[in-house]
């Protein structure tokens, strides 16, 4: 009976993490940021100048990927709430790969209405609400130093 | 990449120079990968010539196409064509020597031309200082030899592959680009629909160069010494060219200065308007760098894209597709803030 207690935890967060197992620390960004700072503190300064431009872009490569994955799926829950608002639609939550494939289906559909000129002239101020948004999202991860 | 160094091939560039400079013998004594150039492969190539015109040790640059072509670039043919006339008319290009459309050689067409002293990485010229003495001498030297460039009218019977691309037929082209990029991107069909609507009315058709910003041309003894790049020419407005230099991608470590990250706007302006006897309104230079920012973010849709596809597997061409949410970024500053939605300009 005390082990079934036990286990049930461990089943529960294997179902609620889309069934990766529970790994031991340190855990996906714990790694990359140790892996990130021996690249920069201890194999950089030994490199010779024609390799530290490619150790630099393989750190940066590593912080925008450590960004992305704290950042989850908020990010594109927003803008898929944005999307709905902007076409007038009620909100209505889905996640994994729904949220991508909803998300691809919106923007297919606003780039062709920017593109034939629904956006001109009194929807503008909302798209570009929209847009900005968006874009400092995407930055906040590609390059937060440039906001 | 293809490896010009291995052997046989090194022995096949020798013997092509060789017959190119009508020499007794060549030998190559050093040819490696220079940076830059994404999209064609520049390599340093030093050679011992025994007899003919050209004896002696030379330093010279062969010129190749990348494993993947981006946008609608010039052949290396082509390019050859352009840099002998850019040449011949003082633009500061390099002296082309000889093309090789032989494909036995190295597998692609590649040309030798000859080697510019001075530094082109955009990082080192917007950050030391001591290579740039005097920022006004430099933008000015910049601004005369563009506007020598634009002074150039099309019919060129030299230069006939040319295209002529002006502000409507960059909407249309970009358009094509983006419909064969998996993906939507509605920041930029925002930008290309802004830049089609305010289009100007009238525009002057010049010889164009495309590529023309700091990291494109070469800085000897703090001044101008060499343009590089010339496979983007075409006819089009030459204040795209302006836009172009002044756009915040282009500025490096300069962020505040905003041409090309080395010097303030009048002291490029003052000089190009003299010399060009144009003039560069406010809203045309916003208008060609919003233009400019939509062309740099496709092309680096396009360059992430040779990395996904497999063709090229790259990190500096798979962190280049992260760039584009700081292009994104800039398309709507420009044109929220220069929200006059019919603005025309000339």
């Amino acid at each position: 009976m005390g082990e079934k207690l036990l286990l049930f935890p461990i089943h529960h967060s294997l179902f609620t993490h889309n069934r990766i197992p529970m790994n031991d620390r340190p855990d996906a960004a714990e790694l990359l940021e140790i892996a990130r700072r021996t690249l920069l503190d201890e194999i950089l300064p030994r490199l010779p100048e024609d390799l530290r431009y490619r150790a630099l872009m393989i750190a940066n490569a590593i912080a925008i990927a450590s960004r992305e994955h704290a950042a989850g799926d908020d990010g594109a829950q927003a803008e898929l709430a944005r999307l709905r608002a902007l076409f007038s639609e009620q909100p209505k939550p889905v996640a994994g790969a729904a949220l991508h494939a909803a998300l691809a289906g919106y923007n297919r559909r606003l780039a062709t209405e920017i593109r034939t000129g629904r956006f001109d002239d009194k929807e503008r101020a909302a798209l570009l609400g929209h847009l900005e948004k968006t874009a400092v999202d995407k930055l906040a991860i590609a390059n937060p130093k440039s906001l | 990449m293809i490896d010009l160094n291995a052997a046989d091939t090194r022995a096949r560039i020798e013997a092509f120079l060789r017959e190119a400079a009508g020499a007794d013998a060549v030998r190559i004594t050093r040819l490696e990968r220079m940076s830059g150039g994404a999209v064609q492969e520049n390599w340093a190539l030093d050679a011992d010539i025994e007899g003919g015109m050209h004896a002696g040790a030379r330093q010279w640059v062969l010129r190749t196409d990348a494993a993947a072509r981006v946008e609608a670039s010039l052949k290396r043919s082509e390019e050859f064509q352009v840099l002998q006339f850019a040449h011949a008319a003082g633009l500061h290009a390099p002296q082309p020597l000889w093309l090789c459309s032989d494909m036995t050689v190295t597998g692609r067409e590649f040309f030798i031309m000859r080697r510019l002293p001075g530094v082109a990485s955009g990082h080192r010229v917007t950050r030391e200082a001591a290579l740039i003495p005097d920022r006004a001498r430099l933008a000015r030297e910049l601004a005369e030899n563009l506007a020598r460039l634009h002074a150039i009218k099309p019919p060129q019977p030299k230069l006939g592959f040319l295209k002529t691309m002006l502000a409507r037929d960059n909407v249309a082209h970009y358009r094509s680009y983006l419909d064969q990029l998996p993906g939507p991107h509605p920041a930029l069909e925002w930008g290309l629909r802004w830049c089609e609507v305010n289009a100007p009315h009238d525009e002057e058709t010049t010889f164009i160069h495309r590529d023309y910003r700091t990291g494109n041309y070469l800085v000897h003894d703090g001044g101008l010494a060499g343009v590089l790049d010339w496979e983007f020419v075409a006819f089009g407005n030459p204040l795209e060219d302006v836009g172009w230099i002044f756009a915040k991608c282009w500025r490096f470590a300069g962020k505040q200065l905003p041409v090309g990250g080395i010097a303030k706007a009048d002291e490029f302006l003052g000089p190009y308007q003299r010399a060009s006897g144009r003039t560069v309104s406010a809203q045309a230079l916003v208008y060609w760098q919003v233009m400019a920012h939509v062309r740099w973010a496709i092309i680096a849709l396009q360059q992430a894209q040779r990395h996904l596809s497999g063709v090229e597997p790259s990190l500096e061409l798979a962190l280049t597709g992260r760039i584009v949410a700081e292009l994104e970024h800039e398309i709507l500053a420009l044109t929220r803030s220069n929200g006059k939605w019919a603005m025309g300009n000339g």
